[in-house]
């Protein structure tokens, strides 16, 4: 909300108060300042000059040499203008001036001649003909206005108001006015408060004779007040409201235009303003709109409407769309002679919806959808045509028509003071709960210590004594809290949070970097992982209003957003990493969805570059299920995006599968703009965090010393190194402490189809020295286990 | 006799400063000190001396066999302590050199960090952690928390939609809707997690975490969330850091507000960082709306509560002078790294 420092005046006395005090009273009352703009930093070191000599230029037909007058000086200034005379008083751009446009002025030469500045057209000030006779015309701004030699140009045009960018949060639709403002402003001060005038008189007649207003949609339109001024005079508004108008950033029309907008913002009430011959019928109609009637709007286009779309209409056809905007058809235009004026609550959401789906936005819109209170279109009404009478713009024709549906009485609240200080926590006297309660227009009276409180209606936000309270401190001041501790109570992480940090931390530990990406990916991202065409993990939930089609599913696994960051990473010169991610997934128990999905956790993780490969991330994964002591084995895996032949199914011991990991997929690297392996992996992290342990039972440490025996053994290429383990521990006696692959050879002298396979075996007797004997037999176990699985020593 | 001490003591003393190995040392200590040794030979010498004599010479002799022992051990001592010496300089390596290490530590993700910060401040007051869902229903995330269908607020969070009932959650808070509804006070948790708006440029992100924090017990005030809050203002910002109130608007508390901290850059002079004012905003928070707690089920004649909001990205941003939102997003490891 704009606010001129000028209009705000007229409301309130700030005289003296300058803008960063207000603002800050302001901003401890609860309203942001966004900013505080000075109308004339637009306008820098231009002054008015004297001529006191031209001539021509020694170079130039067309160009003169003027020596101006700037008060402390005479600057030499070429110009192109034909239209200066000596003794003219001219707008004059100093060395470095800076203009409305942006556009620098500088000192230089033109033609051999220098020029110390530049005199100036009012155009080029941002002024027209309306502003000031003689700043329309082309060449430069002859000054007729008291002013005198070297005054800053902004105070000759009256360009040195202050406005204030004051943030109205959403509760608080009465203050998007500079009535609302002013009304915080006297609070805050502590000032009475002016109310604008309304006062007119009107010609006699009546306004129903010249219109009828049937409100077909009362809860859509809860109020509707049409008014009626004839003889109007169209013609410019006076240079004060132009002023204020472009201060606020509405460009001032004419005065039919002008007084709805000025209205718009000093009393927050949109208005709008019929030519009453273009009303058919002589009658308003508020309805919805018939699917497929069209209307063009005051901004040429035309526009669809359907029956969500409420609109004003006379007695054939709409004439507006209700709060966003008028028609072309019914609008003012040079021959109107009296118009009906319309002040109107339309409802929040209607508006707001209408005005989405017609794409079409107006000021008068954006203060629908905020909301405007109860009140404002009686007054806005009245302001209106005082303004009317004052300019003598036209006749007002007596009374008005009110299609009134809402009870705009005072809401009474009765309760003890003490109920706001069990809020606040500490004493607020009552006086001065009274006090503030009064400043702010809520009429609050004592007995006892009973308070009784008057709402006027346009504080629809205040309902309770919690409203009433924060009103109470606002202006009271929250310095006044005394901080207090709370009491004891157990809290912290859970059993499960805690686990997930060991699992980070174990992951850095590794050298793996946390990454957080987005959990909506591109829908393309199923065909991108090669997923099957029956995979459940097609299933994405599509969002209604995503902001781009990259971002419009949720993900079902977090692989897709990993190798993308990968690529991001690999195109910047990363070209090895080791990344992580835990985050949700959202699956979906059917689409569309009628009950929330299934939320899954999952850790994802992926190296890739030079020196890493399936071993370097599988062993990283055994580390964590060690750490958690979850036992799991690996079994080759079918997942679509990893490579068939290096990638496994993880289970756990109770048969769960709790992950996959792998290289991915030649055909799915190919599509990516990394020229490096990836190996990734996805684990169902709940299933890690529920069910792993954070410490272990002690196992005893044995006394004796343990013996090593390495076996060199010939196996066939493809028996899976694990089945070899499992049969060497399934052979052996307890005193086998492990049992691990610590070299595998092919090719050389060993035969084709076959592997060389180095084994050790950890033997441990927790009660006696191991003798050679005793280890011996448990080889020959082992030997013997082996039995059909074509396994030999080398 | 005395002669021929004088002269095994000379001798030993010449010959020890030329050695140049353990061995020639371990040779001279058998020529005098051996079983067939010089001195030993005096020793044995000593049956045909006088027996007057006998004590004063055998003194002699045992002193000179005493001062070699001692010359000899001496003199090992040191050649092996150079010994090691030597072998130590040989061994000397550049201690300057540093080469890329594959097994360098990681990172935990910016994000991570601070989260982790913020919980601790809470934690430490007595709070519980409680994550929710991330796809919630309209009916938790706005209307329990008084935030009906046309209410203006809902023009402050675009809201991701996915069925009419059925959305991404635009603010933490639906998990204290569903706390309210499910313990009973004294409640004391804080959410933090994945939160959605349709908002996208450098100070917005489409998806973002929020922490928010819900306290709720009899006799709970404005006195007791200004306790709070500066407590964890002091532990996240540095235990110098002042607070202050704002008023402010939320549709879940009455009274709103907002708290700026002392900006931990100037200490309140006024800097880059909180645009001149000295204060840079880092919360919202507020005593829960009434009409909240009765919605979810607790006596607001009985208790009340209070409430507050923090953006993890706002606070990673500013804590570690994060200058764009993005950048959180992107994951280059570059950025990464720097969290170690």
């Amino acid at each position: 909300m704009k606010v001129p420092y000028s209009w705000l005046k007229d409301f309130v006395d700030i005289d003296g108060i300058s803008a960063e005090v207000l603002g800050d009273k302001l901003v401890s009352a609860g309203f942001e300042i966004e900013e505080v703009i000075r109308l004339s930093d637009s306008i820098k070191n231009v002054v008015v000059g004297r001529v006191e000599e031209i001539v021509r230029h020694p170079d130039s037909d067309h160009m003169f040499v003027c020596q101006v007058n700037v008060g402390d000086k005479v600057c030499q200034i070429v110009t192109g203008a034909q239209n200066v005379k000596k003794g003219d008083l001219v707008p004059t751009c100093l060395d470095g001036a800076v203009l409305p446009d942006g556009k620098t002025i500088k000192s230089g030469v033109l033609r051999g001649v220098k020029s110390e500045g530049m005199l100036c057209s009012g155009a080029e000030l941002g002024l027209t003909e309306d502003d000031f006779v003689g700043a329309g015309v082309y060449g430069i701004w002859i000054i007729r206005e008291k002013c005198s030699i070297g005054q800053d140009i902004n105070e000759v045009i009256g360009n040195t108001d202050i406005v204030l960018d004051v943030a109205v949060t959403a509760n608080r639709p009465d203050a998007n006015s500079i009535l609302g403002v002013a009304r915080e402003v006297a609070a805050v001060l502590d000032k009475p408060l002016k109310m604008p005038d309304l006062s007119y008189k009107t010609v006699g007649e009546d306004v129903s004779s010249y219109v009828s207003v049937e409100n077909k949609e009362q809860a859509l339109c809860p109020r509707y007040i049409a008014c009626a001024v004839k003889n109007v005079k169209q013609c410019v508004s006076p240079k004060i409201m132009r002023d204020r108008l472009k201060a606020v950033g509405i460009r001032p029309i004419n005065n039919l235009v002008d007084v709805t907008n000025y209205v718009l913002i000093e009393i927050g009430q949109p208005m709008h303003a019929f030519d009453k011959k273009l009303l058919e019928g002589g009658k308003i109609v508020v309805r919805t709109a018939q699917e497929g009637e069209k209307i063009v709007a005051l901004d040429g286009k035309e526009y669809a409407l359907s029956s969500r779309n409420l609109v004003i209409c006379d007695s054939k056809k709409p004439v507006a769309v209700a709060g966003v905007m008028g028609g072309e058809y019914s609008s003012i235009c040079p021959d109107t002679d009296t118009v009906i004026l319309e002040s109107a609550r339309f409802a929040r959401d209607s508006v707001r919806h209408t005005a989405r789906e017609l794409n079409l936005h107006s000021d008068s819109s954006a203060r629908f959808e905020k909301g405007i209170d109860f009140l404002s279109q009686e007054i806005g009404m009245k302001r209106a045509l005082a303004l009317f009478f004052q300019n003598g713009w036209g006749d007002i024709v007596d009374g008005k028509i009110d299609c009134f549906a809402e009870n705009t009485d005072d809401r009474k609240i009765v309760y003890n003071y003490e109920e706001i200080n069990k809020i606040t926590g500490f004493e607020v006297p009552k006086d001065a709960i009274v006090d503030i309660l009064n400043r702010l227009q809520l009429k609050t009276t004592a007995e006892g210590d009973i308070l009784t409180t008057l709402v006027p209606a346009f504080r629809e936000d205040i309902v309770g004594i919690n409203d009433l309270t924060e009103e109470v401190i606002r202006i009271y001041g929250y310095d006044a809290v005394t901080p207090r501790i709370l009491s004891d109570m157990r809290g912290g992480k859970n059993e499960k949070q805690l686990r997930q940090d060991k699992l980070k931390q174990i992951l850095v530990g590794k050298g793996a970097s946390e990454i957080v990406s987005y959990a909506f990916v591109t829908p393309k991202s199923a065909d991108f992982l090669r997923l099957n065409a029956d995979s459940p993990l097609r299933s994405m939930i599509a969002l209604r209003n995503p902001l781009g089609a990259d971002i419009s599913v949720m993900r079902t696994n977090l692989a897709y957003s990993m190798l993308k960051i990968i690529e991001g990473n690999f195109v910047r010169g990363n070209r090895a990493g080791r990344l992580f991610e835990i985050g949700s997934t959202y699956i979906p128990k059917a689409l569309p969805l009628t009950e929330l999905p299934e939320e899954k956790e999952k850790l994802s993780v992926a190296f890739y570059g030079d020196g890493e490969d399936y071993y370097s991330i599988k062993n990283v994964l055994d580390d964590i299920f060690s750490a958690f002591a979850i036992e799991v084995s690996y079994k080759r895996s079918a997942t679509e995006y990893l490579h068939p032949g290096r990638s496994a199914d993880i289970f756990a011991a109770d048969g769960t599968k709790i992950g996959v990991v792998g290289e991915v997929h030649p055909d799915v690297m190919s599509k990516l703009d990394v020229d490096k392996r990836i190996y990734i992996a996805e684990l169902d992290e709940v299933y890690l965090v529920e069910n792993g342990l954070d410490i272990k039972p002690f196992k005893p440490i044995s006394r004796y010393q343990s013996v090593e025996r390495d076996l060199a053994l010939i196996a066939p290429i493809d028996l899976p190194a694990a089945e070899i383990i499992a049969s060497i521990k399934d052979s052996c006696s307890d005193l086998l402490q492990d049992a691990y692959v610590f070299d595998v050879y092919t090719g050389g002298q060993v035969q084709k189809g076959k592997k060389s396979i180095a084994v050790r075996l950890l033997f441990t007797d927790f009660t006696k020295t191991l003798t050679d004997e005793t280890i011996n037999k448990e080889i020959e176990n082992v030997l013997a286990g082996f039995g059909e699985k074509s396994i030999c020593l080398r | 006799m005395i002669d021929k001490i004088k002269e095994i003591s000379d001798a030993v003393s010449e010959k020890i400063s030329r050695i140049t190995s353990l061995n020639e040392l371990s040779d001279l200590r058998v020529r005098y000190l051996g079983k067939n040794g010089e001195i030993t030979a005096l020793l044995k010498g000593l049956k045909s001396i006088s027996a007057e004599e006998r004590p004063s010479v055998g003194k002699h002799i045992n002193e000179l066999r005493q001062k070699v022992d001692e010359m000899l051990s001496a003199y090992e001592d040191r050649f092996i302590a150079l010994q090691k010496e030597k072998k130590m300089k040989e061994e000397e390596i550049d201690v300057t050199l540093s080469m890329p290490d594959k097994n360098a530590c990681g990172s935990l993700h910016p994000l991570t960090l601070a989260k982790n910060e913020l919980i601790n401040a809470f934690t430490g007051m007595g709070f519980s952690v409680l994550e929710g869902v991330e796809v919630e229903e309209d009916y938790y995330n706005f209307q329990l928390l008084n935030i009906p269908a046309d209410h203006p607020a809902r023009d402050m969070q675009d809201t991701f939609y996915i069925t009419d009932k059925i959305l991404l959650r635009t603010q933490t808070s639906a998990v204290q809707a569903r706390t309210m509804l499910s313990q009973k006070p004294p409640i004391r948790v804080i959410c933090p997690g994945k939160v959605y708006r349709a908002d996208d440029d450098a100070t917005h992100s489409p998806m973002f975490h929020q922490m928010e924090g819900l306290v709720v017990d009899k006799n709970v005030n404005i006195c007791d969330l200004k306790g709070c809050l500066d407590e964890f203002a002091r532990s996240f910002f540095g235990a110098d850091t002042r607070t202050r109130l704002r008023p402010s608007y939320f549709p879940f508390t009455e009274p709103s507000m907002e708290m700026d901290v002392s900006c931990f850059m100037c200490h309140g002079k006024g800097c880059r960082l909180c645009k001149g004012t000295g204060w840079i905003e880092v919360l919202g928070a507020g005593i829960v709306n009434p009409v909240v707690l009765e919605n979810c089920g607790i006596d607001s004649k009985e208790y009340s509560g209070f409430a507050f909001g923090i953006g993890i990205e706002r606070c990673a941003m500013l804590k570690y002078g994060i200058p764009d939102i993005r950048i959180l997003f992107e994951n280059d490891l570059r950025f990464l790294r720097q969290y170690k």
